[in-house]
């Protein structure tokens, strides 16, 4: 090339590069400052993350920059108390005592709470029978107080049974699994388990070393054979696992929806095992009493709630807001933040559902807009709610998810011999029917005839739990031996697809060496030769 | 005086390096200042650290007194509080990651020193700098998410037959019941040991190749001419030659174990007891305790993570120490001051 053309070729790139960024900054400059947003940040629940991750999303083609971290509540209150962030997200106010530490608000006190959303705090589980997993497991609140303070270790549990007649539970291992950093989810949980079995609660806690009366906490007590795990992704990540057989967590019920794992039905008080659905939930919270000043939540109600569609451990999720110019904040964040918050408070309560919460109803709703003119440089945006389309506002005021919720269906009755399966239509036990009568003890015998027949009483909770645990020890250890056992053809099935993986692999290596082996070893034989 | 520094005559230069009698002016002094003042910044840092941390931490340690290095429990805000168990458990995580990088490392840097072709001499080296650049919360990913769910057999086999030695014993286990659960297997100071082993090992290797690579070619020769096998000449020569070397770059790595953070917090569930079956679930270590309390950690609660991060301060400053006192009295290493 000529000097002459280089110069060309340099002048070119020049202005090809100058177009290139001119083009990016007219195109995208104006769309992120058009309203004359800027960038603010929060942090804190990982419980509410789902919903707030969606939201975040989608107010990005408005221009509205959120940088949300899930690092646990509290750490989003202790950070927005240092004013590292602009907002934080916390199931639990402040002012509460833990562990005989108050969490002091901050000192200046211009802070708010609004609510965000609603959900079910859900047992998501991992448990399989015979292969194959369950999916209608039904737990009472006693059950899950004893598993996760280490009182039932084994899933053939007679209290477990009991909750789950139709299903042959495994003698496997309980694996409860719990949130080992501060978290909003563990104060939920607690709260419940503090309130409603304060008894087997506070034992608990006296044998994990902590003060008692043990009332609720945020980080979880640590004690043998309980696994931590951080953040909500990190206890659902845990269970989902294959080689989780047996655990157990509570999480947000969107985390169970989006790995595709079930959660335990919920019994609440009028005798009903309840599954987290958005609706239950929307039941759950009529009965929540809201503080008319700051808009906290007292949730004895919701857990003894009589209505027959409540699900019992239902809790909102809050936002704290500033409401004041500090530190980092000022008016044009103020700005970003309300109308992030009118969008999340109107448009986004619809898709709450979807993303395994539950919408906030119209009391809320419009408790929560006043909070967010009182933050500085709110654009107090005047909002026709009528036009949110919140699945729950009706023209009278009631709340129309929690009206229209379906009642239960009867197989969710406790005390009955049937369950319902995933569908929701009622199921009997089965595997104990395929056992022979003649293999067993005589004690084993009586039970399994008489599921056989359909007229198990439903009280032998505890010779049935047994029986139903010989079953399905049979069916995955020694299948041979239990001729009868369903359960062995699931897990056959399962086999061919690993050797497939395992056959693609070796054949590609076999593959690569014998295109790639001859050349190499020619090369380093000569190579030997040579030196 | 500009004379004398050119003027030394050549007989002097043979022996005893020159040295300069005046003082250059300009630019020099201002390059010296520099250096100077880069050195002091990096003593002042770490002065800083230190006294940061035991301001913060001065609380915490009156308030626990002798018991601060004896409870396991870890409940600032009730007082019962101390580092027993966590620091075991830095020790347990360390000394598995050593007992892992320590034979790769070694194995790696002799093949690439003495064994391997000079191109794949190249590859390996470049391999090994990337594997100490992968950021570690990419290698806790790997370890949380992949390896301990897919290798649970390794612990396992391991505890089935080795379970008479009382530290690979696991316990909670029950190997001969299909039904019992695997999770025992997991997050463990075996899993934690074995990642931070495979992110310590390139910082070994480097170090070692570094040293054997060092050994004079007329001795290796003088080996070979004596008879001796290319393993012989590695044992007779290239091993006890870079033998400081070897251990100097074994206790930087384990400078680096004990400190390491994020990956073992990933992979660990925490627990407040020393726990001594490094094969069973359940681990801790100083840094992955900070790690996960300090967001939610009440005012106290944050001294006493500040005591507990001069505690590991003060060992790792220790080890670190050790290392380079022993890479500088080695044969390879007196030219350095690593």
């Amino acid at each position: 090339m000529t000097p002459q053309g280089r110069t060309r070729g340099r002048v070119v790139g020049l202005l090809t590069t100058l177009t290139v960024l001119v083009t990016v900054a007219v195109g995208f400059a104006p769309a992120a400052s058009a309203q004359g947003y800027v960038p603010i940040s929060g942090s804190g629940s990982t419980w509410s993350f789902n919903a707030l991750d969606q939201w975040r999303k989608n107010v990005q083609q408005f221009g509205i920059r959120i940088n949300f971290s899930g690092t646990g509540s509290t750490d989003g209150r202790n950070q927005f108390k240092a004013n590292q962030v602009d907002f934080a997200v916390s199931e639990i106010p402040y002012g509460l005592t833990d562990g005989g530490v108050k969490d002091e608000p901050p000192k200046d006190g211009n802070f708010a709470y609004m609510p965000i959303v609603a959900g079910g705090t859900s047992l998501m589980y991992n448990l399989n029978i015979g292969g194959k997993r369950v999916t209608n497991l039904r737990l009472s609140g006693d059950t899950v107080t004893k598993m996760f303070t280490r009182k039932i270790t084994m899933w053939n549990d007679p209290a477990i049974a009991a909750d789950n007649p139709a299903l042959n539970l495994p003698a496997r291992q309980i694996l409860p699994v719990v949130r080992s950093d501060g978290s909003g989810s563990t104060a939920q949980f607690t709260s419940y388990l503090a309130d409603q079995h304060a008894a087997v609660w506070d034992e608990f806690c006296a044998k994990a070393g902590r003060k008692t009366p043990c009332g609720f906490t945020s980080s979880y007590p640590a004690y043998a054979g309980i696994v931590g795990q951080v953040g909500s992704i990190g206890v659902a990540n845990y269970v989902r696992q294959a080689q989780s057989d047996g655990a157990i967590t509570y999480v947000e019920y969107s985390y169970a929806k989006n790995a595709g794992f079930p959660v335990a039905k919920l019994l609440n008080k009028s005798g009903y095992y309840i599954a987290p659905t958005a609706q239950a939930v929307a039941v759950g919270l009529l009965q929540a009493q809201i503080d008319p000043n700051d808009l906290t939540q007292k949730l004895q109600g919701v857990y003894n709630s009589t209505d027959s569609r409540t699900y019992p451990m239902s809790s909102y999720s809050y936002m704290i807001l500033p409401t004041a110019v500090k530190g980092n904040f000022n008016e044009l964040k103020g700005k970003t933040l309300s109308d992030f918050a009118y969008y999340f408070l109107c448009e986004g309560q619809q898709q709450a559902e979807r993303l395994g919460f539950s919408p906030l109803p119209i009391n809320l709703v419009t408790a929560g807009l006043k909070q967010v003119e009182r933050i500085p440089g709110s654009t107090k945006k005047p909002t026709d709610i009528s036009k949110c389309n919140n699945p729950t506002f009706s023209t009278n005021g009631s709340n129309t998810l929690a009206e229209t919720a379906p009642r239960p269906a009867d197989c969710d009755k406790v005390g009955s011999t049937v369950q319902c399966d995933a569908a929701g239509k009622s199921v009997t036990k089965k595997g104990g029917t395929t056992k022979t009568t003649g293999a067993a003890k005589p004690g084993e015998t009586a039970p399994g005839a008489a599921e056989a027949a359909g007229t198990d009483p439903g009280a032998a909770g505890a010779t049935g739990g047994d029986t139903a645990a010989e079953g399905s020890a049979d069916g995955e250890g020694d299948a041979g031996t239990d001729g009868g056992s369903l359960s062995a053809i699931p897990v056959s099935v399962d086999l061919p697809q690993d050797d497939g993986t395992l056959l693609v692999v070796v054949a590609a290596v076999l593959m690569v060496v014998l295109v790639a082996g001859p050349p190499l070893a020619a090369r380093l034989m000569r190579g030997k030769g040579g030196s | 005086m500009t004379q004398l520094t050119s003027a030394p005559g050549p007989v002097a230069v043979a022996e005893a390096p020159r040295r300069r009698v005046s003082l250059p002016g300009g630019i020099d002094r201002v390059f010296r200042t520099v250096l100077r003042g880069a050195g002091l910044t990096v003593l002042a840092l770490m002065a800083t650290v230190g006294v940061f941390l035991l301001i913060r931490g001065l609380g915490a340690f009156s308030s626990a007194g002798f018991g601060f290095v004896t409870t396991q429990a870890w409940q600032p805000d009730s007082g019962n509080f101390g580092i027993a168990a966590v620091l075991v458990g830095t020790l347990l995580i360390a000394s598995v990651a050593l007992v892992v990088a320590f034979p790769l490392a070694t194995g790696m840097a002799l093949y690439i020193s003495e064994y391997a072709p000079r191109r794949v001499r190249g590859f390996f080296t470049s391999l090994i700098d990337l594997m100490a650049a992968v950021p570690s919360v990419v290698y806790g990913l790997f370890g949380s998410t992949l390896l301990q769910w897919k290798g649970t057999d390794i612990p396992k086999w391991l505890s089935i037959q080795f379970g008479w030695i009382p530290f690979l014993d696991v316990p909670e286990a029950d190997p001969d019941n299909p039904l019992s659960p695997n999770g025992v297997y997991m997050t463990s100071t075996f899993w934690a040991g074995l990642v931070v082993g495979f992110m310590i090992m390139p910082f070994i290797c480097s170090v070692m190749r570094e040293s054997f690579t060092q050994a004079p070619q007329g001795e290796r020769e003088g080996a070979f001419a004596l008879g001796s096998t290319r393993w012989g000449m590695i044992r007779s020569v290239v091993l006890p030659f870079g033998r400081s070397g070897m251990i100097g770059g074994t206790m930087l790595g384990l400078g680096r174990a004990l400190g390491e953070t994020i990956a073992v917090a990933m992979i660990i569930s925490p627990v407040f007891v020393i726990q001594p079956h490094i094969l069973g679930s359940g681990a801790n270590s100083v840094s992955a305790l900070i790690a996960q309390q300090w967001g939610s950690a009440s005012p106290f609660g944050l001294g006493a993570l500040m005591a507990a991060g001069l505690a590991l301060f003060m060992l790792t400053l220790v080890v670190n120490f050790a290392a380079s006192a022993v890479i500088a009295r080695s044969r390879s290493g007196q030219g350095s001051d690593a």
